[in-house]
């Protein structure tokens, strides 16, 4: 079995959002990192929820410590991640069927938690959001924005790469290493060739999700994970440009965000078995419920495309105590097995949401340095820019927006498509080619990614197939969701020397996955497009042929 | 305005049936959106090129025979077929539209992507190969267009090597062309096209006369020739090497081009085509047994009154179907429709399996009438993908459909005693 040369001080096991960030605050610490995940980055949950910047409002109510972590994070995620977060501000409206004595209690406690929540006019909020459903009869304004998960993982991977960690993806963690009543390091296995390779390290940290139930029991861990799935819908535009919550008790779809070019309806909740968790499908049933509750919170959804359901899987922890799973938390859980289970050198770091990634990495990193006595490493997480975040944009130092921060106005006006690579990688966006003939041609032209942005991320972030491509440059996301520059990319990545006969079965994994989305929502123009795709993929370019007699199961994972 | 016939679609099907019925001298209008199927059409036709076990067929007339009793085809019977199919050619010949292929016997085509389909008809100045092992060459040159991303040279050079053909790839271009860069979305097939002109060919040739002088073939981009066949045939004479052009991925040269030739022949026989119009709404008699006259966009004070209707909208991408939630439906006509209401029997989630939304279209009685509110409408054929019965794309279908019912259309009309 091949074996890596280094001995890590830290394995984190998980390329979502708190398992990169974890990667990055012990890189930033000084301590030799490796990050492994099973598939892409952002592949689990991280991948598939809102994209909602919380005030914390939502759980004020019924969890005020979630609430109080949450609008703490609010406050450092807009300045560590500006390129990724976007203050649209955000709405809690009360309908005609609500309770309005709900309000008063909501922002009394919305208050305790520290979110700055203020009750306005129904006429007003009707103003600031008009896409907001009419018959309002109560309105509260939260500090709620939009966050891109994809690109927040992604910033945190190049961090912990620069503070010198190293990133391995498409590696399965299939076994540990363990000696006596510790824990030595890992066995992965490359989920493409079925390769083996054996990593060392003095502590491994579980940061994977739902998954990490799983992952334990091969530790010889049992930790007491509920998967929750929770499902959404994405519109073809933004209705809203403010997010819109009911106040009420939380409950189904009752959060719409408007994120990039399109906007989010979500979630139901719902338990699933563990063998469901891989292969989450969205039920005729929840695309229901969530356009029927969609509607109440802007009408205007009643006539706008759907665009994909996607569903991802909560990890509810259930309380040590209670192995009925009754009591869940849905606060940030940190084992440490050595106290709980005898098994030094293994931390799990799990429950939480996106919100809280950052500190659930913080407070992972702290045990692991504890565990390594390293006790005098502070976390500077908190007040250190992720890249794309680090250097003011070039700007117009005249031009001041509201806050008096200066505006993002450039002094010549850039083209689209650099505005557009602008938006989604901040300062990273110097790191693109513009110069050559060509750089500046348009790949995906419904979210504007251009040759050299596509190039640049073929290069700079961990890109190995189209659906890593698509993760870090919203390539295929649009309306019309990956039709032409699906290939248009396979070319481009198969240019970066790889193999033709995996750059094809990649397209046709892209275009099935793509479909995945789509065919729980597919009537009206969805239909057209699927059409249309089936057509030139199938018709024109002959992928039927290519796939004829080879197994095409996979391409359905 | 009063019409013999109206044809609503302009696609291949209702060029086809507005062909032959302005040649017999009837007075027909065909309302076209503007865009169909055939605008990214690979530059060949297919007939019918597999089996229900996705086997290439050889002989396609011999297949029909174990096709669904539903499929159209079927329907128009095995004799009509061959009688219908002679006339084919020498109506594509009669619009300058030079194909070559049989019915008896399919040939092969190349795709973009390095892979082989059979085919039926392909435009002359295209690659078709007798059988998908058997190259013509020992070294070819795929050369494309510089920064032109439709176009997949290496797919292309993988597929031929597995067939044991040596590939070399370049990529050249011209002044025309670099300047048409500059914008960072015209570097697609139909924009070259146009911006091609005799001095850019010229200077095409001499780069690729100098380009991979060891190969034996070039392999190009179908980028030439937006609406005649002038320029392609220029870059083939003028280049030293046997060049077959390969279609690319979008907008479809080719297809373009066959759409422009049909519809420009159409109008000089006396056809009035209607372009940049959409029906919007059917009148009918009272009994409901026959279209009266329809509204359009453009015409909505003036209806357009025929005796006999074509409906060659095509299927959901064409938006001759539509759909919600709870059923398909035709959404101009109110058309009956043979389509199951629930919707998770529409699709399969491996969009490489066959797909039984694919089969949707319109009921149409025994002649291909179409059908409303159980009744046959007596006066209004379907033609073409808006016809329900046949998977095209898995069969590989479609151009055939589309020609062979409207040919069976048109002398429907042409024999009815009105």
């Amino acid at each position: 079995m091949k074996k890596l040369d280094k001995h890590y001080d830290v394995i984190v096991i998980g390329g979502g959002a708190t398992g990169a960030g974890t990667a990055r605050d012990c890189a930033m610490r000084g301590l030799k990192v490796l990050l492994v995940e099973r598939f892409d980055f952002t592949a689990g949950a991280t991948g598939r929820n809102h994209g909602l910047l919380h005030s914390g409002a939502r759980y004020a109510v019924t969890d005020g410590e979630s609430a109080s972590e949450c609008i703490k994070e609010n406050m450092i995620l807009r300045k560590i991640a500006r390129h990724c977060v976007e203050d649209t501000g955000g709405l809690f409206i009360t309908l005609p069927e609500d309770d309005l004595a709900y309000q008063q209690l909501f922002i009394e406690k919305c208050r305790e938690a520290g979110i700055n929540a203020e009750a306005i006019d129904p006429d007003l909020a009707r103003r600031i959001e008009p896409a907001v459903n009419p018959d309002l009869i109560g309105a509260v304004k939260v500090p709620d924005g939009a966050v891109d998960p994809f690109r927040l993982t992604t910033a945190n991977v190049i961090d912990a790469r620069r503070h010198g960690a190293d990133v391995i993806t498409y590696h399965e963690v299939v076994r540990f290493i363990i000696s006596g009543n510790r824990m030595e390091g890992i066995v992965m296995r490359d989920v493409h060739t079925g390769e083996e390779t054996e990593a060392v390290g003095s502590v491994v940290v579980n940061a994977a999700g739902i998954w990490g139930h799983l992952l334990a029991k091969k530790a010889g861990v049992d930790i007491n994970m509920f998967p929750a799935k929770g499902s959404l819908l994405i519109f073809g535009h933004r209705v809203n440009n403010t997010v819109i919550n009911r106040c009420r008790k939380p409950a189904n779809a009752d959060i719409l965000v408007p994120g990039d070019t399109i906007c989010l309806i979500g979630t139901t909740s719902d338990r699933v078995p563990f063998d469901q968790i891989d292969n989450m499908e969205v039920t005729p049933d929840e695309v229901d419920i969530l356009i029927r509750e969609g509607e109440k919170l802007a009408p205007q959804l009643a006539t706008t495309r759907i665009l994909r359901a996607y569903a991802g899987v909560r990890p509810l922890v259930a309380s040590d105590d209670d192995p009925s799973g009754r009591s869940i938390s849905r606060g940030i859980v940190c084992l440490d097995h050595a106290k709980r289970d005898g098994l030094e050198g293994f931390v799990t770091i799990t429950g939480g949401k996106l919100m809280t990634y950052r500190l659930m990495a913080e407070w992972a990193t702290d045990m692991v340095c504890a565990k390594l006595g390293l006790t005098d490493r502070k976390c500077t997480t908190a007040e250190t820019p992720l890249p794309g975040s680090e250097t003011p944009l070039e700007v117009n130092d005249t031009k001041k927006d509201k806050d008096g921060h200066p505006s993002r106005q450039h002094i010549i006006e850039l083209p689209t498509e650099q505005l557009a690579a602008e938006g989604r990688h901040g300062s990273l966006t110097e790191e693109i080619r513009w110069q050559n003939p060509g750089d500046d041609a348009l790949v995906c032209e419904c979210e504007q990614v251009s040759v050299g942005e596509v190039e640049f991320a073929i290069d700079k972030l961990h890109v190995h197939n189209l659906i890593n491509l698509r993760r870090r440059t919203r390539l295929g996301m649009g309306t019309c969701q990956g039709q032409l520059c699906a290939c248009r990319a396979a070319g481009l990545l198969d240019k970066a020397d790889r193999c033709t006969e995996r750059a094809l079965d990649d397209l046709c994994s892209f275009v099935n996955e793509r479909w995945k989305g789509m065919y729980p929502v597919a009537w009206g123009d969805t239909v057209s497009e699927i059409q249309f795709t089936q057509w030139i993929y199938s018709g024109v370019a002959g992928l039927d042929e290519f796939l004829d007699g080879r197994d095409t199961e996979h391409l359905l994972h | 305005m009063k019409f013999d016939t109206v044809i609503i679609g302009g696609g291949l099907s209702g060029l086809t049936a507005g062909i032959e019925l302005a040649r017999a001298g009837r007075k027909t209008a065909i309302v076209s959106t503007g865009q169909s199927a055939i605008h990214f059409s690979s530059g060949s036709m297919e007939l019918l090129g597999y089996d229900r076990d996705r086997h290439p067929v050889e002989n396609p007339i011999e297949e029909i025979a174990h096709l669904d009793p539903v499929h159209p085809y079927s329907r128009l019977g095995k004799e009509r077929v061959i009688e219908l199919l002679k006339r084919v050619k020498p109506l594509f010949e009669e619009t300058g539209v030079k194909v070559s292929g049989s019915h008896q016997r399919n040939h092969w085509r190349l795709t973009p992507m390095g892979q082989m389909k059979p085919a039926w008809l392909t435009l002359e100045d295209y690659l078709t190969l007798e059988s998908p092992q058997s190259l013509p060459w020992k070294k070819v040159a795929v050369i494309n267009v510089d920064g032109f991303l439709d176009f997949y040279p290496r797919f292309i050079e993988a597929g031929l090597r597995q067939r044991g053909v040596e590939c070399l790839t370049a990529s050249v271009t011209v002044p025309a062309i670099t300047h048409q860069r500059e914008s960072t979305t015209e570097m697609r097939a139909t924009n070259i096209a146009r911006v091609v002109n005799s001095e850019s060919v010229n200077q095409l040739a001499d780069v690729i006369n100098r380009t991979c002088p060891d190969a034996e073939a070039i392999l190009f981009p179908a980028v030439i020739g937006f609406d005649n066949f002038e320029a392609s045939r220029r870059l083939k004479e003028l280049v030293k090497r046997p060049l077959h052009f390969v279609s690319t991925m979008g907008a479809s040269v080719p297809g373009v081009r066959t759409q422009l030739m049909m519809q420009s022949y159409f109008r000089c026989i006396g056809g009035a085509f209607m372009l940049g119009d959409t029906v919007t709404r059917g009148y009918f008699s009272a009994d409901g047994r026959r279209l009266l006259s329809v509204e359009t966009a453009n015409f909505a004070d003036d209806h357009l009154e025929a005796d006999n209707f074509i409906f060659a909208a095509g299927s959901f991408f064409s938006h001759g179907l539509n759909s919600t939630p709870s059923g398909v439906f035709e959404p101009v006509l109110g058309l009956d429709t043979d389509a199951p209401d629930d919707r998770s029997a529409w699709f399969d989630k491996n969009i490489f399996k066959p797909q039984p939304y694919m089969r949707y279209g319109l009921t149409t009685d025994s002649s291909f009438h179409a059908m409303r509110g159980g009744r046959t409408v007596e006066n209004l054929i379907v033609t073409g993908a808006s016809l329900s019965g046949a998977d095209a794309l898995r069969e590989g279908s479609g151009a055939g459909i589309s020609l062979l019912t409207a040919l069976n259309a048109a002398d429907t009309i042409l024999t009815s005693k009105n």
